[in-house]
């Protein structure tokens, strides 16, 4: 087993929480999503943040709206929904739950 | 000096370097078989699509610039490959959507001088627009289907509007091994899950082996539909094609350079010039408008399913079926109308018959013979019509008429001919003057009639049911004799025997108080002697 690959399984799960993240509170567009998520290195290649935007609006968990801008192309301002909002809350307890776990695992060995 | 294409990328224009064009080409390609051709897959491509116009715009810090390969390289960089997602999302097998493009048929708006036609097709079928473009001139010059065809598939075929639809235009190319491919794979697919199907019917009964079955029914009932589907469209094309070319020669040209398709007329018969002898200069034009756009919408439309059956490009149905509908519907009343039109030549009938006494008082026996057929040598047409027959002479149409013969007892001593011709016209005048353009001539010589096999209808007339009779007047006590070759003309003589008009030829006939009776046995038809 490469260790890329676990590494990758595993920033996977977290991606849509982190983005889910990244838009509670503030509606924003696409490369701001980016630029934050880059920053925290939690996405190398920008292409893999449109698929799962998408997939996040078909669920109902994000919705967008369109706003002219005034060099370039419209932005699509992503924001959560309030089924996106809760769902939100669920991840942060079982994030919560999970760190508290590895925590708990860690100390018991050492 | 680099060649630059202008593009446009989500409603912003970008001057693009020829190399960095294909490039951005081939990385938006890659995108679109890795997410999909849905409504998902169409949605990420066009926010990719926006983010990458956003990039250019970055780059170019707000000045006129042109994109060069540098900055394709870049956004790649930035925006990732599909190797990059997968390793990315760690997924050991690339994602649904991997299918490769289906090249399809679009009008391409960045190379045209028309409509785009020619740029489509030739991104279509791998070839140089210019050469299509010649091609179509070429056949608009000879007889205007290039035009017809052109302007149809303008109508058609959709533009390329999307940078999607430019990418189909020229993807997975179109030929007879590609689609032979494709139906192998399609094979291979039912195959394998056949296979799945064996083995795991072996160990799992129930839901998931119907479910399988079910499957691999699916996959066999579509591989043979797409098999079977190009098969017939092939069939189609090449029925609507070669009908319509042939239909349209026969009509415009006069004769058909592909032979033998049952939708043929003769080669030697031109459609316009047969009618001619059936309708008026005025309404033929019309008729003739007509009659192409009844014939040629079928065949169009067969043509046109075809196309679409092997190569499945997007058109509108609706508006295209409908318009044909509508224009076919108008060619039927027109001819409906331009018909009734024509009944009214057919008003009034008239007959004028002129009788003449032959004169040989001493003859016991008058012999009765046909005439040469003198157009027997020429081509005839295919042509169904009781007593008519359609020949060509020097490249002239000739409607030409079977006259009918009877015989009958004289009031008289004396032989004599009666001919009754016949005609009908819109008004009584005319009918007049279609009988007095009447052409009918026999022979009296000696002892001897002889009848011409045909009438003719005059220079100018047009057929308006015209009938020539002939009746020969026979004294009681003398005798007739019927030529073999009259059997062509004679029409139901009454004799005592009820002889079959084609049993009394060759023999001697004598008018008796009862009727025509067989005298004696019959003559060889050889030896004709003149009793004088």
């Amino acid at each position: 087993m490469k260790i890329e690959n676990t590494k990758a399984q595993m920033r996977k799960g977290v991606l849509e929480y982190c983005i889910l993240l990244v838009l509670d509170g503030k509606p924003l567009y696409a490369s701001d999503i980016i630029e934050e998520l880059k920053v925290a290195k939690m996405i190398v290649v920008e292409g893999t943040l449109y698929p799962l935007l998408t997939r996040l609006k078909n669920d109902g968990l994000l919705a967008y709206r369109w706003e002219e801008s005034t060099q370039g192309p419209p932005r699509k301002y992503y924001e959560l929904t309030d089924e996106g909002r809760e769902f939100l809350g669920e991840l942060q307890k079982s994030w919560n739950d999970l760190v508290e776990a590895v925590n708990k695992i860690r100390n018991h060995r050492a | 000096m680099k060649k630059t294409f202008t593009i446009n990328i989500s409603g912003t224009v970008f001057h693009i370097e020829e190399d960095a064009y294909e490039k951005l080409q081939n990385y938006l390609l890659k995108l679109k078989n890795h997410f999909g051709n849905d409504d998902e897959g169409k949605e990420i491509i066009a926010d990719i699509e926006t983010r990458i116009a956003e990039l250019f715009l970055e780059k170019a810090k707000g000045e006129p610039s042109v994109v060069v390969a540098g900055w394709v390289d870049e956004v790649i960089r930035i925006m990732g490959t599909p190797e990059d997602f997968i390793e990315q999302e760690g997924e050991e097998e690339p994602l649904a959507g991997t299918a490769k493009r289906k090249r399809r048929l679009y009008r391409d708006p960045d190379h045209r001088v028309i409509g785009g036609v020619c740029g489509g097709l030739g991104a279509y079928f791998n070839m140089d627009p210019v050469v299509l473009r010649i091609i179509f001139v070429v056949l608009f010059l000879i007889n205007g289907i290039g035009l017809l065809a052109y302007l149809i598939l303008w109508i058609a075929v959709p533009k390329a509007v999307t940078t999607a639809q430019r990418l189909e235009m020229r993807g997975q190319e179109v030929n007879i091994t590609n689609i032979q491919k494709s139906i192998r794979e399609e094979v291979d697919e039912v195959k394998e899950s056949y296979q799945k199907f064996r083995t795991s019917d072996k160990y799992s009964k129930g839901q998931e082996g119907v479910s399988k079955f079910g499957d691999v029914v699916y996959n066999v009932l579509k591989v043979t539909l797409r098999v079977l589907v190009v098969f017939f469209g092939v069939m189609l094309i090449l029925t609507g094609f070669f009908g319509l070319i042939g239909f349209l020669s026969t009509l415009i040209i006069g004769h058909s350079f592909v032979s033998n398709w049952p939708l043929l007329w003769s080669p030697e018969f031109h459609m316009p010039e047969i009618m001619n002898h059936f309708v008026n200069p005025g309404s033929l034009t019309v008729g003739i408008v007509a009659i192409a756009v009844l014939v040629g919408i079928p065949l169009l439309a067969v043509l046109f399913v075809g196309t679409k059956m092997v190569f499945r490009y997007k058109s509108n149905n609706a508006v295209i079926g409908l318009g044909m509908v509508g224009l076919w519907l108008v060619a039927l009343l027109t001819l409906v109308f331009v018909s009734a039109g024509q009944i009214g030549n057919f008003k009034n009938r008239t007959s004028l018959s002129s009788s003449e006494t032959i004169n040989c008082n001493s003859c016991q026996t008058l012999y009765l013979e046909l005439g040469e057929d003198k157009y027997d040598s020429y081509a005839e047409a295919d042509f169904d019509m009781e007593r008519f027959k359609m020949v060509s002479v020097d490249g002239e149409n000739i409607l030409i008429g079977q006259p009918r013969l009877n015989v009958e007892k004289s009031g008289t001593d004396d032989f004599s001919v009666v001919v009754r011709k016949r005609a009908r016209g819109k008004d009584q005048d005319e009918a007049n003057s279609n009988i007095q353009d009447i052409v009918y001539r026999y022979v009296a010589k000696d002892s001897t009639l002889t009848f011409d096999p045909y009438f003719l209808l005059g220079n100018e007339s047009k057929w308006r049911d015209q009938t020539v009779d002939i009746t020969v007047k026979v004294p009681e006590g003398k005798t007739i004799f019927l030529g073999e070759k009259l059997v062509e003309i004679i029409y139901d003589i009454e004799n005592v025997s009820n002889t079959y008009d084609a049993d009394m030829v060759g023999k001697y006939w004598t008018m008796t108080p009862e009727g025509l009776t067989l005298k004696g046995a019959a003559a060889p038809a050889d030896s004709l002697i003149h009793v004088n």
